[in-house]
């Protein structure tokens, strides 16, 4: 069984055809990038795959289970994480309560008993976990500081860390190097390897940076006008033809 | 340390409003400005929940009192029901109608959500203005009852005179405070907070969002029909005047002149709403032009509010602490 299984997929904006029939299967863990010129329908499968929008057709599973057309808060709980390509934090938060927010009970019956009985039994062990993660990122001493104080590049990191901590099965991250400078995109390289090796699940990396997603992924699927071009190791979609041809046109 | 001289500080408050009738026994009149301060803040700690830890600015938050109050009064008056269980009925009948109403207003977004609410707010106020049968209309719905005394064991407490019914409004008021603290320091708090914050980042979490605003528009206006109750309780007369869309607009000012997001946020603007106009001896009609201004004061040097200012003029005077907060 797949852990996750996007076949047919389409969605359309008024006229412009986002994603036309794209399929494609991710068996196992595994760190997958997902390429492709600008315009080529990355962000609209990962809202698809995420929730945020519905498709027009085609379908979503997820562990052998129909997840499609799920809202976002359904994915979510279901085991799909993501991060956004514009980045989202929650500003007036300190960055140890981004991450715990994270991993706090989001239904409604939970969080009405946790109003009636305080019980916190559980966020010891959670800060801990929490605090490890964000030492990971190099942001222990930042965990007491609102995340309005970072800087783009550490809010990314810490969007990313606080998609970590709730154990999801797939890990979505929308273009996670972008606007991360040098240094701390080895920080961030270091950290998903070491999230993988901690624990193999599935990041599907959206990614323009190639130096940064050839060297972190083994699986990269090419997106162009809407469709899977291509799929297959870096070397292999490095050689492809058809991927030169969509990228310099 | 700075923690603890707050706690001490919070008791002596406490005390002070315990007492307020031995320490106002010659001038009755500030007792009665104490339980207008109850009336107006119970209102607004709802709709703080709603603007201030949720982001969600209602326009109509006094219609959802209304409707308490008149359920209360046609209950007490008519069906000859109990002030308490007029009371629990009234606050259920709001939360209802803040659930039905919440999830009609929540399919939009920013200024269109508050034009809805507006909408809302003048069609509960219009019902009872109209509605001559049930609301008595225009002229107001008279004979209202004070609840009716309670006995506890030789001990007969009635609530005719001021200084009990004061205690009565004090209780509930405090109630509401508590219900908000309950509420803001809890995992329930915090995905609030997060919707405020970032609607499509705590939907991406795992946040029903359209479920907690729904849950939180039901608490805010279940608590503004209390303060509707304990309104014409007081008064022993429900009008529609009290409950239009000036009024909501008050609340919105108490809210944010107060401080909107923060505990004493709704209990300052009452303190300031109810208290500066007399303190300053003008008529009502100045009251809005001096929260106007203040409204413009506040937006412009202190946004966030009275409390925000107390507590930036507290961190000022208290030493420094070592660590981290």
């Amino acid at each position: 069984m797949s852990i996750l299984q996007v076949s047919g997929l389409a969605k359309a904006y008024g006229g412009i055809r986002a994603l036309e029939e794209v399929s494609f299967d991710i068996a196992g863990p595994g760190i997958y990038g997902l390429i492709g010129p600008n315009g080529a329908g990355k962000t609209t499968l990962f809202d698809a795959v995420a929730g945020t929008v519905k498709p027009d057709s085609g379908r979503v599973m997820l562990q052998g289970q129909d997840v499609t057309g799920w809202p976002s808060h359904r994915m979510a709980r279901a085991g799909i994480s993501r991060t956004f390509q514009e980045c989202r934090v929650l500003a007036e938060e300190s960055c140890l309560d981004n991450v715990l927010f994270a991993a706090q009970p989001k239904g409604l019956g939970a969080s009405v008993r946790q109003l009636i009985t305080r019980a916190s039994g559980h966020r010891r062990h959670l800060r801990e976990e929490a605090m490890r993660l964000l030492s990971m990122v190099r942001l222990q001493d930042y965990a007491h500081q609102p995340a309005a104080l970072l800087s783009f590049g550490q809010r990314r990191l810490l969007e990313i860390v606080s998609t970590f901590i709730s154990s999801p099965e797939v890990f979505l991250l929308d273009e996670p190097a972008s606007g991360v400078n040098p240094a701390l995109l080895v920080v961030l390289a270091d950290f998903i390897s070491a999230m993988y090796a901690e624990r193999p699940r599935v990041f599907l990396v959206v990614e323009h940076n190639m130096e940064f997603i050839m060297s972190l992924a083994q699986d990269i699927i090419v997106m162009h006008q809407g469709r899977v071009l291509e799929r297959g190791t870096p070397a292999q979609v490095q050689a492809s033809p058809a991927v030169m041809e969509a990228y310099l046109g | 340390m700075g923690r603890s001289l707050l706690w001490v500080l919070g008791l002596l408050v406490l005390a002070a409003l315990l007492s307020a009738p031995s320490w106002t026994a010659e001038q009755p009149y500030v007792l009665h400005m104490l339980v207008l301060m109850c009336i107006f803040a119970i209102p607004a700690v709802g709709l703080n929940l709603m603007l201030g830890y949720s982001g969600l600015v209602s326009l109509g938050h006094m219609g959802f009192a209304g409707l308490g109050a008149y359920t209360a009064a046609v209950l007490m008056v008519d069906a000859r029901w109990s002030f308490w269980s007029a009371l629990g009925a009234a606050t259920i009948a709001s939360g209802l109608a803040g659930v039905c109403i919440g999830l009609i207003c929540f399919r939009f977004r920013g200024h269109f959500f508050m034009i809805v609410t507006l909408a809302f707010g003048l069609l509960l106020h219009a019902v009872m203005n109209n509605w001559d049968e049930v609301t008595r209309g225009a002229a107001g719905f008279a004979g209202i009852p004070r609840p009716r005394p309670l006995q506890w064991g030789d001990e007969v407490i009635s609530f005719g005179p001021l200084p009990h019914f004061y205690y009565l409004a004090l209780g509930l008021a405090l109630l509401a405070f508590a219900v908000q603290y309950l509420v803001v320091r809890s995992d329930l708090g915090r995905i609030l907070s997060a919707i405020r914050q970032d609607e499509r980042l705590a939907r991406s979490r795992g946040v029903d969002v359209l479920l907690y605003k729904t849950v939180v528009f039901a608490l805010g206006s279940a608590l503004a029909g209390v303060g509707g109750v304990l309104q014409v309780s007081f008064l022993r007369v429900a009008a529609p005047a009290s409950f239009n869309m000036l009024e909501s607009i008050n609340t919105v000012l108490i809210v944010i002149v107060g401080g909107a997001g923060s505990l004493m946020g709704p209990a300052l603007g009452a303190l300031l709403y109810v208290g500066l106009p007399e303190w300053l001896r003008l008529a009502n009609e100045w009251r809005l032009v001096i929260f106007g201004g203040l409204l413009v004061l506040i937006t412009l040097f202190a946004p966030a509010g009275l409390a925000g200012l107390l507590s930036s003029l507290w961190r000022r005077l208290s030493p420094p602490r070592g660590g981290s907060s």
